[in-house]
């Protein structure tokens, strides 16, 4: 009697119990394999990019305008540094109202068909390759051949197409973001008598406040390194931009300087392109850390 | 069904349910149901689950109206005033109708700013009336003693049932004068249901109270009138004595003796 109690219901299959765990480690070799394969790129560029433009990594760099012959061989690429502000400023004050607009209106206001419709045409967006941008922005905004702005190639055109290739980024973010807040703090909010925009303002937005700024840290991470729109839009400046539009409106752009210094038939070029590159970096580096810390201080003590 | 209580006095009705259908999509979830509500009472709608009870309790704040492809006829008339009529403003109609749902679900803000909350959308910004009021309304949930030296604490660091309670105070910081629950024990320990319970009882004199629940026992501690759904209609409606202890539907007997 006390056997047949202890007798297993089912047979065991031991071999299957040995090769489990044989199938797990397997599952973690890949992961691991995955990780370090995934991660060696990352590392392998830093080093390299140190390695051969350490000899320019300094203020003096980043802190003077490019100058000798030819344009750059002295002087640092304090031209593309504040290039570089005036795009992502720009390109901003488009694309964050419009991008956490219509991601609010997709997760929140929206009714199911025209949501269906607005999701499509966000996934195209994301995925209009970026020459095609810098096409349309070319004739939208640099000639007068479309609406007529006639921006030229200047900060202005070049900013407003990177703005069009970072809202539906923060679109798709933000959406994700509201839909991941549960449903019952809205509903507790409208129980209330909240109107739908009071209980986005006061529940959603703070709750969801660290997703949208993911939403925009990647698209300005995105917009940073294009070139491609620029090319038709914007192209680059030695010096210091005179305005936002017509001539003289162009700036200069850590990604087209890089571009154009590799061209370039000189080895110091190729060197300062690639201290460029770490400047990048760690302009984005600094644009996180940035972002973050808005967002901390922003859930703390604003909202 | 509620005609016997109708009869009594028919000015103490509060919520007059008439002829209420709902649809989803093609789900006919509540069918006809017809039911009164009186002033100061509390109520009790026992149902098993996914017999339209909750959605029932939602038709009367007209949460509702945000899902897709919900239909609805018939009348609610809260204090004779049908609340489906387009010239009711909804928001006006929540204040009056507060809602207790069935996850306590305090907002990511202080204790304070969760009651604070209500009167802020409505306008107020009497500093010294929003405090006056959050105090007032956390006595009456009894929940000051606890919380009285942690009001600027996130309201997400308090226990479930005191968070349950949080929920209440905020609801009755409008002021409203019918409070709806959804279940709000249902995910409660034992003795934070009790405190519920109590507060629900003593709550009867300011407010009418509805409730919906699928413990019997609870229910019984709590009703002054119960009602019974099933499958999206209303099986029976009647003071609490009878419909306990004298069912008169072979149904209700089954589900209050357990023998679902």
């Amino acid at each position: 009697m006390e056997q047949q109690l202890h007798e297993p219901v089912f047979p065991a299959n031991r071999g299957y119990l040995k090769r489990k765990k044989v199938y797990n480690n397997i599952a973690v070799f890949f992961a691991a394999a995955a990780f370090v394969i995934g991660s060696f790129p990352v590392f392998h560029i830093i080093f390299e990019a140190v390695s051969i433009g350490y000899k320019y990594l300094n203020w003096h760099f980043i802190s003077t305008l490019p100058t000798g012959f030819p344009i750059g061989a002295e002087g640092g690429i304090l031209n593309a540094v504040i290039g570089d502000v005036y795009l992502i400023v720009i390109a901003s004050i488009l694309a964050v109202p419009i991008g956490i607009g219509t991601g609010l209106y997709l997760s929140l206001f929206g009714k199911k068909r025209a949501n269906a419709f607005l999701r499509l045409l966000n996934e195209l967006m994301l995925g209009i390759p970026s020459i095609v941008w810098g096409i349309v922005g070319f004739y939208v905004f640099s000639t007068n051949a479309g609406p007529g702005f006639h921006f030229g190639f200047s900060a202005l055109a070049g900013g407003l197409t990177l703005g069009f290739i970072m809202t539906p980024i923060i679109t798709l973010l933000t959406e994700q973001a509201v839909n991941q807040i549960p449903a019952s703090y809205i509903e507790g909010a409208l129980a209330l008598g909240a109107t739908k925009w009071q209980a986005t303002r006061a529940v959603i937005l703070k709750a969801a406040l660290g997703g949208i700024f993911i939403g925009i840290l990647l698209g300005v991470m995105n917009i940073i390194g294009q070139t491609a729109p620029l090319l038709f839009t914007n192209y680059y400046n030695t010096g210091m931009p005179t305005g936002v539009t017509g001539p003289g409106g162009a700036v200069g752009d850590l990604a087209m300087l890089i571009f154009i210094y590799i061209h370039e038939p000189s080895k110091i070029l190729h060197y300062k392109a690639e201290a460029a590159s770490v400047v990048l970096l760690l302009f984005i580096f600094a644009l996180d850390l940035g972002l973050r810390l808005i967002n901390y201080l922003a859930k703390r003590f604003i909202l | 069904m509620p005609e016997n209580i109708k009869k009594d006095n028919a000015d103490n009705i509060i919520v007059d349910v008439k002829d209420l259908n709902f649809y989803y999509g093609n789900y006919h979830l509540l069918k006809s149901v017809n039911l009164y509500f009186k002033k100061n009472s509390v109520c009790t709608l026992l149902g098993p689950s996914g017999c339209g009870k909750s959605t029932f309790l939602r038709t009367l704040n007209r949460m509702n109206d945000y899902t897709e492809g919900a239909k609805l006829t018939g009348e609610v008339l809260i204090n004779g005033k049908n609340i489906y009529d387009k010239s009711v403003d909804v928001v006006e109609l929540r204040r009056d109708i507060g809602m207790v749902f069935q996850n306590p679900n305090p907002f990511p803000k202080s204790i304070f700013d969760n009651i604070a909350f209500g009167l802020k959308i409505h306008g107020i910004k009497n500093k010294d009336f929003i405090v006056e009021r959050v105090e007032k309304c956390l006595k009456y949930s009894g929940l000051y003693d606890e919380v009285k030296d942690k009001l600027n604490k996130s309201a997400l660091s308090l226990s479930g049932g005191q968070q349950q309670r949080l929920c209440i105070a905020r609801a009755i910081a409008t002021n409203p004068s019918i409070l709806l629950m959804d279940e709000p024990t249902a995910y409660l320990d034992p003795v934070s249901t009790s405190i519920i319970l109590d507060l629900i009882n003593s709550f009867k004199k300011y407010y009418t109270i509805i409730v919906v629940s699928h413990n019997v026992q609870q229910s019984g501690r709590i009703s002054d009138y119960s009602g019974f759904f099933l499958d999206g209609e209303l099986i029976e409606f009647d003071e609490a004595g009878a419909f306990f202890t004298r069912p008169k539907d072979k149904r209700t007997e089954n589900f209050i003796t357990s023998r679902y």
